[in-house]
């Protein structure tokens, strides 16, 4: 299996704070990685290290062969991001964004795209209506369009189901489990321990901008453990380091 | 009341110092303090060529357009934080999980903005001048009788801005309505009835015959106008599901000329749909000019022949570089953050809208010289402004990036953009006060703009961006 994303000692300082430090992790093709940690943990700066959004102040990290502080742009154009908050341009309609988005990608056919999402995520009935007046729920749905519209090969996700109704998690769950049947990898970044025990092959835990434990979701259900219990003891054990 | 006023002066401070750096944030009205201080020395010398009385027109004037930028800022807090901080939300809109009515808390909001900017602009300065004032030859009471009448100046602005915004959010046709009145009624008395223009600006007024009635008349006319503002207030109605056609598409093509289409459309849509393109030509733009129009006409008689319209296209290219922060107001790096988009071609793209909206101050700069009788310096007029207009918003992406609005409160970058700024402002008036051919010379500008620029880009993608 060829590795899509290799971090070595990454770390992110603000002034005196470590928001990361000295993470290392590698994801393989076909992988639905899952980055799991509490609040303020680190995954979201990880992410936003890891799609050149802000330069780590240590370590190195390729994407899809891509350096990511020396081609951020070109790795920001080979994935799809969903980013930790949802920021579509307050006064573009939901079909002009995906319109943005497409001309900025130089996507083919973005018009018979885009309809595929409003179908599939069911917001058909917001096309026309500008960003500002979503619901979070329906932004998210937006969000969540724009990253996979042009079927990337790896999609760094954050919390990508925060905001949905239970029935909307279910579709896109199983969105997720699908896509990287097809050797797409994704890498999720979550608190929803119960999420990514279902649908994820492997994770790592954060806590304090550390990285606590990397294994499969299979060796852990092999040893008859759950990965909300073993987080929680993880992180609890962490609290007291 | 006191708890929000308290707690709102303090969101309004590290709304600053967030954005500024708390230090730089401080020092601000330091500098102001300074430059108030060291300035006053230089009015013996001002007074040799221009009358007092213009003098204080000006400063005063300075002040009415501080309160004007300051409550136009303040009614587009809320986007504009929320662009830049991600959700962020404003005490100002918080009557939906607080206990008090949206008419209460604009009130205020209104008293938080004038006390704030009172003791961040108006004192300092007019501290510095008291200070001044004994080695300078002035009187402590004329001294305080200017803190006063700089202090009433700005809360006419402020408050006009707001009287001005509430009409327009109740009905753009009243708003225009009431403006096509007033400068009718203006006109009229001022070129057939005589009347001095200083009378229609109370504390002008004042300030040439300090009387308790040219006091009360100042108060009463403010009080006038900071009660309609409260009582036509109506709060922006969010989450509407109003449809709009696709107007992203169409720009798009039309703009394919350009080398960013899909950013191009987007900002100008942007800038449409959030009203700042009627709202900001109307508030930060016309109205402005045409009080500097209005002021700078004195100077008339102390200018060389033809150099009130120079005088007249800097000033105006200063503040059309301003169409910079227009366009990035609105805007950062987070819409753009899930993107294969660098940040050099983000001020790419404002810069390509910003070249697009000048425009504005070409029509203008025109009309003012053909209704002034110099229509013969048109052409070198125009190219003076538009060349100090891309130079001054060169500076601003070398100094600020996608960040113009720094440039207002951070010490160290005001400096800096006020010496480049000023050392081009002093060659280039003085070559078009010598000969109005000479302003053509200003195309130069075009060079160390296009530096400025490339430098700025280069400088600004290789930091994290700002606010995020």
């Amino acid at each position: 299996m060829t590795t899509i994303l290799d971090a070595q000692g990454l770390s992110k300082n603000y002034g005196d704070v470590a928001a990361v430090d000295n993470v290392s992790i590698s994801v393989k093709e076909g992988a639905l990685f899952g980055l799991l940690g509490p609040n303020g943990s680190g995954k979201t700066t990880m992410i936003k290290m890891l799609t050149g959004q802000v330069r780590p102040t240590g370590g190195s990290a390729t994407v899809l062969g891509l350096d990511v502080t020396k081609d951020p742009v070109g790795v920001r154009d080979r994935v799809g991001i969903i980013p930790e908050q949802e920021t579509p341009p307050s006064f573009l309609t939901s079909m002009e964004y995906l319109r943005f988005v497409g001309a900025v990608r130089k996507i083919a056919g973005i018009e018979e795209k885009a309809d595929w999402w409003f179908d599939f995520l069911e917001f058909r009935d917001k096309r026309n209506v500008l960003c500002k007046d979503l619901s979070r729920g329906t932004r998210q749905k937006l969000m969540f369009a724009q990253a996979f519209i042009h079927e990337p090969a790896l999609a760094l996700i954050d919390e990508p189901l925060i905001n949905f109704d239970p029935i909307m998690q279910d579709v896109v769950k199983e969105y997720l489990a699908g896509y990287v049947k097809n050797s797409r990898t994704i890498f999720l970044s979550t608190h929803i321990l119960e999420v990514a025990e279902e649908i994820c092959s492997e994770f790592a835990i954060l806590h304090k901008g550390r990285l606590l434990h990397t294994g499969t979701v299979a060796e852990l259900t092999g040893r008859g453990e759950h990965l909300p219990q073993f987080f929680l003891s993880l992180v609890r054990k962490g609290n007291h380091v | 009341m006191f708890e929000l006023f308290t707690a709102m002066v303090k969101e309004e401070w590290r709304m600053h110092s967030t954005m500024f750096g708390s230090l730089s944030f401080a020092l601000f009205p330091v500098m102001i303090f300074g430059i108030a201080f060291m300035g006053a020395f230089l009015l013996p010398l001002l007074r040799t060529t221009l009358p007092a009385g213009n003098l204080s027109l000006i400063i005063h004037a300075n002040f009415l357009l501080l309160g004007f930028m300051v409550g136009a800022f303040g009614l587009l807090g809320n986007e504009v934080m929320n662009r830049r901080f991600g959700q962020a939300s404003l005490l100002a809109y918080s009557a939906r999980s607080l206990p008090l009515s949206e008419a209460h808390i604009f009130f205020v909001f209104v008293v938080k903005d004038v006390v704030y900017y009172f003791f961040l602009w108006v004192f300092p300065f007019g501290f510095g001048y008291i200070l001044a004032s004994p080695f300078i030859g002035a009187t402590l009471p004329s001294a305080l009788l200017l803190l006063l009448t700089l202090t009433l100046s700005f809360l006419y602005g402020l408050c006009t801005v707001f009287f001005l915004s509430a009409l327009y959010a109740r009905s753009r046709i009243l708003l225009f309505a009431a403006l096509l009145l007033l400068g009718a009624a203006w006109g009229f008395a001022v070129l057939f009835l005589s009347i001095n223009p200083a009378h229609f600006f109370p504390p002008m007024l004042l300030f040439l015959a300090f009387s308790w009635t040219n006091l009360l008349l100042s108060l009463v006319v403010l009080s006038v106008l900071f009660a309609l503002s409260v009582f036509l207030f109506s709060p922006e109605q969010t989450g509407s599901a109003k449809e709009f056609h696709d107007a992203f598409a169409p720009l798009e093509q039309r703009f394919a000329f350009l080398p960013d289409p899909p950013l191009a459309a987007k900002d100008l849509i942007d800038l449409y749909r959030s009203g700042s393109a009627i709202g900001q030509t109307l508030f930060s733009f016309l109205i402005p000019l045409a009080v500097i129009w209005f002021f700078l006409s004195f100077l008339g008689p102390y200018l060389p022949p033809h150099g009130l319209i120079f005088l007249f296209a800097i000033v105006t290219g200063v503040i059309a570089s301003t169409m910079y922060t227009w366009v990035t107001m609105f805007d950062s790096f987070g819409p753009y953050a899930c993107l294969p988009v660098a940040v050099s071609r983000i001020i790419s793209g404002k810069l390509t809208t910003f070249a697009l909206l000048q425009i504005v101050p070409v029509l203008f700069i025109a009309a003012v010289a053909l209704l002034s009788g110099e229509a013969a310096n048109l052409v070198p007029a125009v190219v003076l402004c538009l060349a100090v207009s891309f130079y001054a918003a060169g500076v601003m992406v070398w100094l600020t990036g996608l960040s113009p609005n720094v440039l207002v409160y951070d010490v160290k970058v005001l400096a800096v953009y006020l010496v480049l700024i000023g050392i081009v402002l002093t060659i280039f008036s003085a070559l078009a006060f010598e000969n109005p051919l000479y302003a053509l010379f200003s195309a130069l500008l075009f060079l160390p703009a296009w530096l400025f620029v490339r430098r700025g880009k280069a400088r600004w993608d290789a930091v994290d961006p700002s606010g995020f």
